[in-house]
């Protein structure tokens, strides 16, 4: 109907300024921040692993500190995305707060000298202690704010991978058996297709599609490879054998039918929700499903096994802890963090579906969970953390899905695909 | 002569008799097709507001709800403490609607009818301004409320688009005074009125349809800002209702049922407020008051 563009004015901005200025002055007190309290910003929910370690660790934190009180509020992911730089750099900052990690969020504050390097910390408390090396790689940031560098910018308290969620009742149905080798692993596919049931859930308009084809260019790969794509430490080149071997696969699993056409243009969430109603054999994605998986899917038995036959799979620390420069009140900020490090909340993360990085085995109790971790363990104990095809350059996530779109539509070839991608990867570069 | 007595020079419109032929059956078939269509993702809303979590994995988006299950509307409710947005949202919009819209009139009053020297030019930077998209605009203006000390106040987004609807507001206003019958003007002044009389007794009462659905236009587009109001309000005491919908919004999950639930009660308050002044709407459209 009226659709209205948007629209401002700069010359009614003077007229409008003395009317307000006039009419309704003032408004803003309590600036003057008291010591006794630490204000807190995350935007996990209430319901997730996470949400309910931190809501513990709060109640904890004041009951070892009388008289603070912690002001946490619940902040959109949007919101934190689109104006940490602001916020930090005003004095409306929070004492702490949870941020994304990698070069384009951590990395940039940090770069913009708006986070309070924790390094002094990190050796007091004994936090590097707690965290493995390639966990490690996504809170330390160089003088550029590339991740892997010397200074400590964050500390996480949780953990991300990718693994293979499958339908046990599926499995037992068509007398296949969790597969331990690749080649298992394909002739499992190759039975469900032959009986038409698509094998593996996928969303091609989000982020699966290309955690799928990162994880087969993975299979080729290695450590020294990773470090070179994610942290531009040697040349990158799209038309080596992992990467071809990665997207002539994919395409050819589209081809046989373990990768739906139709997928393409379907969302990571209705990918999930198909695989909770029982109508996929398997997915491949994130830990981050797992609390819910454990929650919504009652109609069959569902396990996980990690991707066979690799050295690397996709995973890396969960977001950050980081505490702004304009933080009024650090110490309170390095205490709070201390207490997510320790025992209790880490077990509590683990009990509730989540990876913690320091949690003992014994304290997860959860049969599930204690799977989910044990996973985990063994995947840090070989390094086998290789981060996200998108992380290296800004605007990457975009051109993967438009590019692994094409692979599934079958409308480029995978060298045609491999060589956009290439030209995006050099494009965006950091100088 | 007083000027109160004035008839508004408005057109009733003129209601052609017609008779029932077969092509206004099929209009009307087509209407109610379209209006169904319309109201499909509504439907779809309010089942999935209605629903469990479980129950929307297991049986998908588009099923009807096997009862109602109310506990995602109390959650969002009390997560987001819903009711403190909502005063918000009403203290924000309501300032900026009536503010801007006694701006836009003076500001008409003095380039349609006082018609100002340079008018022409006013209009055409204020036509400008309009297409300026919001985004370019967050930053300087972020930069301007943390010198002033504004940042994270519910003032500084009134004040923002107090000035960004009135230039809307100016623009329209005066193309409509511009054609305010002068012999009505001239009448009020051979009896005496002051210029402010003139606009308060004469200008403001002929023209008030028009003005009433600025107002509701101003109050329900402000309501539904979101990018302003996001880098603005901060505090979670200050949001405003389209800022607490974001909430929800996870890095890599949505809960689908509380995001519906969170949806059905941020477009019920801007529904109640259309119904209410449904009739000053139509009766501004009627008039020709826009576009």
């Amino acid at each position: 109907m009226f659709k209205r563009s948007r629209r401002a004015a700069l010359l009614a901005a003077l007229a409008a300024g003395s009317l307000a200025l006039t009419a309704c002055g003032g408004g803003d007190d309590g600036s003057s921040g008291s010591a006794k309290e630490l204000k807190l910003w995350h935007y996990e929910g209430p319901d997730s692993a996470m949400g309910v370690a931190w809501n513990q660790a709060i109640k904890e934190f004041e009951a070892s500190h009388p008289g603070v009180k912690v002001k946490f509020e619940e902040k959109g992911f949007e919101q934190i995305q689109k104006t940490a730089p602001m916020v930090l750099n005003s004095k409306d900052a929070p004492d702490i707060m949870e941020y994304n990690k990698g070069n384009s969020t951590a990395g940039l504050l940090s770069k913009q000298g708006l986070l309070t390097d924790l390094t002094p910390q990190v050796t007091k408390r004994g936090w590097d202690k707690l965290l493995g090396p390639t966990i490690q790689t996504t809170a330390k940031y160089d003088a550029k704010g590339v991740m892997g560098g010397d200074k400590w910018f964050g500390i996480p308290n949780y953990a991300e991978y990718l693994q293979v969620y499958y339908n046990k009742d599926m499995f037992e149905k068509n007398n296949l058996k969790v597969p331990t080798t690749f080649d298992e692993f394909v002739t499992a596919l190759d039975t469900f297709a032959k009986k038409g049931i698509t094998p593996l859930s996928n969303a091609g308009a989000e982020y699966m599609a290309q955690q799928y084809l990162y994880q087969l260019a993975l299979t080729k790969a290695d450590q020294t490879w990773v470090n070179n794509f994610e942290r531009y430490t040697g040349k990158v080149d799209f038309h080596d054998a992992a990467w071809t071997y990665g997207a002539t696969t994919f395409a050819d699993w589209v081809k046989k039918g373990y990768i739906a056409k139709n997928s393409v243009s379907i969302k990571a969430e209705d990918a999930g929700t198909t695989f909770i109603s029982g109508k996929f054999p398997m997915m491949f994605s994130g830990s981050w499903w797992y609390g819910r998986f454990q929650k919504e899917i009652k109609n069959f038995e569902w396990d996980t096994f990690l991707w066979p036959d690799t050295n690397l799979t996709l995973g890396s620390s969960g977001n950050l802890w980081v505490v702004p420069q304009g933080s009024k009140n650090k110490d309170l900020a390095y205490d709070f963090i201390d207490i997510t490090m320790k025992k209790g909340i880490q077990n509590t993360l683990g009990n509730n579906g989540g990876v913690p990085v320091a949690a003992d085995e014994a304290g997860v109790t959860d049969a599930k969970s204690k799977e989910l971790i044990k996973n985990f363990t063994t995947l840090t104990g070989k390094n086998a953390l290789a981060y996200y095809p998108d992380w290296p350059v800004a605007g990457f996530y975009d051109t993967f899905v438009t590019q692994t779109q094409k692979l599934i539509n079958g409308s480029a070839t995978p060298d045609k695909v491999l060589t956009d991608l290439q030209k995006a990867y050099d494009s965006g570069l950091p100088k | 002569m007083t000027a109160t007595s004035v008839e508004p020079p408005i057109k009733a419109p003129i209601r052609a008799r017609r008779r029932r032929d077969p092509s206004s059956y099929v209009v009307l078939a087509a209407l109610i097709v379209l209006v169904l269509v319309m109201l499909i993702p509504f439907v779809i809303v309010v089942f999935n507001a209605l629903k469990t979590p479980e129950e929307y994995s297991t049986n998908g988006p588009l099923a009807v709800p096997d009862g109602i299950h109310l506990q995602g509307l109390k959650d969002f409710w009390e997560r987001v403490a819903f009711g403190e947005k909502l005063l918000n949202s009403v203290i924000i919009s309501g300032s900026v609607a009536a503010f801007a819209v006694i701006l836009s009139v003076l500001n008409a009053y003095a380039l349609g009818i006082g018609r100002i020297t340079g008018r022409l030019w006013i209009l055409v930077l204020l036509l400008m301004a309009n297409t300026l998209p919001q985004e370019a605009l967050v930053y300087p203006l972020y930069y301007l409320s943390k010198q002033v000390g504004l940042y994270d106040t519910r003032l500084s987004v009134i004040i923002i688009f107090t000035v960004i609807q009135s230039a809307f507001g100016t623009y329209l206003l005066s193309s409509v005074l511009g054609s305010f019958p002068r012999a009505l003007l001239e009448a009020a002044r051979m009896d005496g009125a002051s210029t402010w009389q003139v606009l308060w007794r004469i200008v403001v009462p002929v023209t008030r349809p028009t003005v009433a659905v600025l107002l509701v236009f101003f109050f329900i587009w402000t309501w539904n800002e979101f990018l302003i109001p996001l880098v603005f309000l901060t505090s979670n005491e200050n949001q405003t209702v389209s800022v607490a919908l974001g909430v929800l919004q996870g890095q890599r999950l949505m809960d689908a049922t509380m995001s519906s639930a969170s949806a059905l009660l941020g477009i019920i308050p801007t529904v109640i407020f259309f119904l209410i002044f449904q009739r000053t709407l139509t009766r501004g459209l009627t008039a020709g008051a826009i576009k």
